[in-house]
């Protein structure tokens, strides 16, 4: 029934294209201020506000307040200015959502008068924080843990998708990598260490050569299957999750290490943040 | 958003009274239950109102009190209470058919019951289809002063119970109907038709193609368009004021009828202090999604004077929201939620599915709503992507995206839930395990655990004192709430002793998750979905307590379950035709969950065109109901000097002129949804027919196809004007080319 409706409407407005000037009916005028700053903006708080038939709105830019005529039976003035908030834009009744601002053009970024608001979500890593002392006292102490910090930080870049922090990261590894002294090394520790040194070194190497996240990804494959023995061989001072993602690489599947229970699989963007499952907790 | 309520009937005689009764506190209601109109869209719709209000009055009791609650029943249909959450006698549940016969039209009944617990619960209609016409409501249990589990800090905070709900315009009978006959309008409405024109312009004609291969319809997080989202009755609202600093308890029920709401704040992050009424530890948490029937007490701060905060919740396929401001002056707003990438989705189910249609989860254990599928669809966590971007990829990983900001959004998961107490069941009780496969076939809208619907089950013993072990593994595409009465099961989430105690699980497509409870009360218990036209379509059982001592509201206590399991399996009918310029093209179906008994017909406006009618009786069989046998009968009469006889395929004569014949026959959907019938006359003669109807070419264009030996052949468009009536255009080899108008019921 609306399309026959849409219709009806339609047909009129087409033979006489002349009158175009929409009339609005029981029009109520009012000003009310909108923040802003350029051409742009104008564009944008209009488009946002306007509603044929409906709504008409000016925005000035000097006085940075619209006028404001509308359809008082068909809308109000806080639907208007909460659609021109969500385009990005405070008003006396409304303050943009933050996320919306910060994509605003450079040009747009006005001046906001807001307080509080809602910061920026921090990922929750409460056993980090908690851990810290010891855990740099660990570090000292034991030559593999430098290298398993290097590690997780590698892996927290693939996860972020984050190609120049993961060339940066595997530098810091291979740094660690080549400062391991076999001597140091605990007997089971330096039987993994034989068997690995090598791949990893390479893979490390690979890793930081590139910024192609694919590329970076795939060695990174390589280099956590060769983790795998070596921290496992190690005294851990809180456990290591060893996961697995069965859909990498054309579902040939492929492992990593984390300090986390939770899956945050470092072979695919965000988007598949959560696929894998944990196969072994090395303690 | 302007929302009126016109009621007819003006009311409100809540009268709450106190009594000493030997110490104990009687804390005593009175509900009027009376038909209403509502606005809630602007177009005048009928409704239940409950002291003349939508939601009901929220019902304040306090650990320790006798609740008595009298239901006045003032309306022309049966009408029934639940107490969701509530530890009860089994006669108090509120379970028509199953632990007390309905209360009848212009009855009074009383529930009465010793309240034992604390927390957040709510109430609602077990009867038919009323919980979606307004008769929810917020039941809050609190704690007594003294009580030795009091928080400070989180059970002294000011409070606000909240009831989230959805409204439609549709009566909800119909929309129960309309989703069984596959009717795809609410697709239309949400724009999440998924259609050839759209994939393609997306780059996703391949993911469609496979899509329809692999035997499925199109994709969605929910079944029904609703028109509105309400917090407490109302789009947006305010409440306050605040000042910066205040922290705020919200009690938060989900009781909408088939929705999930995500749940966001504006002024921060939501530390999650309870969940279906058992405290847990707080955790911060950016959003989480609160399921059917599921509550959730949360705390919030405000953060600043003169501003007030958005809680917004917003319904999982994103369709709509709900708006609470918490504080006073301007209003800072949340983002929000970005439309489904309905597309990726399609993606991801294509690489699960088999070909039989059972699921494949790739071996990755899948449990505890840890790991999201539906992620894939989500723009605000995988980045927004540029149409152009999308590179074809080889291999069956296509999720690939370079992210355009980090995923640092926490989301609730049941892992991260721990009890406050520990919650560990007798040692030495002995422990039974149950197995249950949720199962589901969207196609034809049916619903059931271990591919049975409750019709098809006897009721499940259980002995008192024996500890239940339930392992669920979610085998269909929808997530379904799971919910028992009359008992809190311990999720067995990793917690050890500490395991959350709930009496709702969400569990999405492909996981496994196991709960436990003592069993420790008496009588018969209701274990459904929550998601009111998945419970209606049978997917239920019931536990029932072995020796259990007669209900006296319940007489016949076996016709009363025959009613039940009747209730949740139902016929459902619907009816098409096409007048057209060169006849009429039209069928009617009466459905249940197995059974189809369907009448088509081709009627011509004279003797050479002639009159057809076909009628099957067919019974469906197998989980995903691909395979229908039936029997037939067939009439049609043309006037011979037109028709002749013609050959068929193969060979064999098939008189068109004049023939009444009896058949027997098999229909099979096979991969692209093409149903192919084969079909053998009383006479011998056979037939095969390939056909298909619906074929979604755009957002409002479908195309038919049909094809069978006896040489006869059809396709025809349509474009969908509204629910009910289409123009069509078709051509027809035994009637020629006719366009006209298509009306659906």
């Amino acid at each position: 029934m609306q399309f026959i409706h849409k219709i009806w409407i339609a047909l009129p407005m087409l033979l006489s294209a002349t009158a175009c000037t929409a009339q609005i009916k029981n029009m109520k005028t009012e000003t009310v201020k909108i923040q802003g700053n350029c051409e742009m903006c104008e564009h944008t708080i209009e488009t946002a506000g306007n509603l044929k038939k409906t709504v008409r709105l000016d925005w000035n830019r000097d006085t940075k307040t619209a006028v404001l005529e509308y359809d008082s039976l068909k809308t109000t003035r806080d639907e208007i200015l909460k659609r021109i908030a969500l385009a990005g834009y405070d008003s006396d009744a409304y303050f943009a959502p933050d996320e919306v601002y910060a994509a605003l053009p450079e040009c747009c970024h006005y001046e906001r008068s807001k307080k509080g608001g809602r910061t920026p979500a921090k990922p929750l890593r409460p056993a980090e924080t908690a851990a810290t002392p010891e855990k740099t006292a660990a570090a000292e102490a034991a030559p593999i843990q430098k290298v398993s910090e290097a590690y997780f930080t590698l892996k927290d870049a693939l996860v972020s998708s984050d190609a120049v922090k993961a060339a940066t990261a595997a530098t810091r590894l291979s740094e660690a990598l080549n400062s391991v002294k076999m001597e140091e090394l605990q007997p089971q520790e330096h039987s993994a260490w034989m068997q690995v040194e090598k791949q990893l070194k390479t893979d490390a190497g690979d890793i930081a050569a590139t910024s192609d996240i694919s590329r970076q990804r795939a060695s990174f494959a390589s280099l956590s299957q060769n983790m795998y023995p070596l921290l496992k061989a190690t005294d851990k001072a809180e456990p290591v999750y060893y996961q697995y993602c069965p859909m990498y690489n054309e579902g040939k599947g492929a492992v990593w290490l984390s300090r986390e229970q939770t899956i945050k699989n470092p072979y695919y963007g965000s988007s598949m943040l959560n696929c894998g499952k944990t196969t072994e907790t090395l303690r | 958003m302007h929302f009126t309520y016109k009621i007819y009937t003006v009311l409100v005689l809540l009268a709450c009274k106190y009594t000493l009764l030997q110490a104990q506190k009687v804390v005593r209601y009175d509900l009027y239950v009376r038909d209403t109109l509502v606005q809630f869209t602007g177009k005048t719709r009928k409704a239940i109102a409950v002291n003349g209000q939508i939601p009901m009055p929220a019902l304040h009791f306090t650990e320790g009190d006798t609740a008595e609650i009298y239901v006045h029943n003032e309306r022309d249909e049966a009408t029934s209470l639940h107490w969701h959450g509530i530890f009860l006698p089994n006669k108090e549940d509120g379970v028509p058919f199953l632990t007390q016969m309905p209360i009848p039209a212009q009855g009074t009944h009383l529930y009465r019951f010793p309240v034992i617990q604390n927390g957040t619960h709510w109430y609602h209609s077990h009867t038919g289809m009323q919980e979606q016409s307004g008769m929810y409501g917020m039941l809050v249990l609190h704690k007594r002063a003294d009580d030795t589990t009091f928080r400070k800090g989180i059970d002294d905070l000011p409070e606000l119970p909240l009831i989230l709900s959805e409204w439609t315009d549709h009566r909800p009978d119909n929309v129960h109907r309309m989703l069984h006959n596959a009717n795809d309008w609410f697709a239309i409405k949400k724009g999440s038709t998924q259609s050839y024109t759209e994939a393609l312009k997306e780059g996703h004609l391949k993911t469609k193609l496979t899509n329809e291969w692999k035997r499925m319809s199109a994709m969605d997080v929910s079944d029904v368009y609703y028109d509105r989202f309400l917090i407490n009755g109302r789009n947006e609202s305010s409440y306050g004021p605040f000042r910066a600093g205040d922290r705020v308890r919200l009690r938060i029920a989900n009781g909408g009828a088939s929705s999930y709401f995500w749940l966001r704040y504006a002024g921060g992050k939501i530390t999650v202090v309870a969940s279906d009424g058992n405290d847990v530890e707080p955790v911060e948490v950016d959003r989480l999604l609160i399921g059917v029937s599921e509550t959730y007490d949360i705390v919030v701060e405000i953060p600043a004077d003169s501003t007030a905060f958005e809680f917004l919740a917003t319904a999982e396929d994103r369709s709509g929201s709900a708006s609470l401001y918490l504080g006073s002056g301007i209003k800072q707003l949340h983002t929000p939620l970005p439309r489904l990438r309905y597309f990726e989705g399609m993606q991801m189910m294509n690489d699960m599915t088999r070909m039989n249609g059972r699921l494949n989860d790739m071996g990755m254990q899948m449990a505890l709503q840890r790991m999201d599928m539906n992620t894939v669809m989500y723009p605000e966590i995988s980045g927004v992507k540029k149409k152009k971007e999308r590179k074809k990829k080889s291999g069956t990983h296509v999720h690939e995206t370079q992210a355009a900001k980090p995923a640092d959004i926490v989301t609730l998961n049941y892992a991260m839930l721990r009890a406050t107490q520990e919650t560990s069941l007798p040692a030495d009780a002995p422990v039974r395990e149950l197995r249950f496969e949720l199962t589901g076939n969207m196609n034809r809208y049916v619903w059931s655990m271990d591919n049975r619907v409750l019709e098809e089950s006897d009721k499940i013993p259980v002995k008192k004192g024996e500890i239940l072990r339930i392992i669920l593994y979610n085998g269909s595409m929808m997530r379904h709430p799971m919910h028992l009465h009359g008992h809190d099961f311990r999720v067995l989430n990793g917690q050890g002793a500490h395991a959350p105690l709930k009496n709702v699980l969400d569990i999405m497509p492909m996981e496994t998750d196991t709960i436990e409870f003592y069993a420790n009360a008496e009588g018969d218990w209701f274990f459904h979905c929550h998601i009111l036209y998945h419970m209606m379509s049978g997917m239920n059982r019931v536990f029932s307590y072995e020796g259990q001592a007669p209900n006296p509201l319940l007489p016949d206590r076996a016709a009363a379950y025959r009613e039940l399991q009747a209730e949740s399996n139902r016929l459902h009918f619907m009816a098409q035709n096409d007048f057209a310029s060169n006849g009429n093209d039209g069928m009617f179906m009466l459905q249940s969950a197995r059974w189809s008994i369907g009448t088509e017909w081709r009627l011509g406006y004279n003797n050479r065109h002639g009159y057809e009618t076909e009628t099957h009786i067919g019974r469906y069989f197998g989980r995903m109901q691909w395979l229908m046998p039936f029997v037939g009968f067939d009439w049609r009469y043309r006037s011979a000097a037109h028709a002749g006889n013609g050959k068929n395929l193969f060979g064999q004569t098939s008189s068109k002129d004049r023939r009444a014949m009896l058949s027997i026959g098999v229909a099979y959907t096979l991969p692209m949804l093409l149903v192919l019938q084969a079909e053998v006359y009383q006479n011998g003669n056979v037939r095969l027919q390939l056909r298909r109807d619906d074929i979604p070419i755009s957002p409002r264009i479908r195309a038919d196809l049909m094809i069978n030996t006896d040489k006869e052949y059809m396709a025809g468009l349509r474009y969908i004007f509204t629910r009910n009536i289409s123009a069509r255009l078709h051509y027809d080899s035994d009637m020629g080319a006719g366009a006209g108008l298509f009306l659906n019921y």
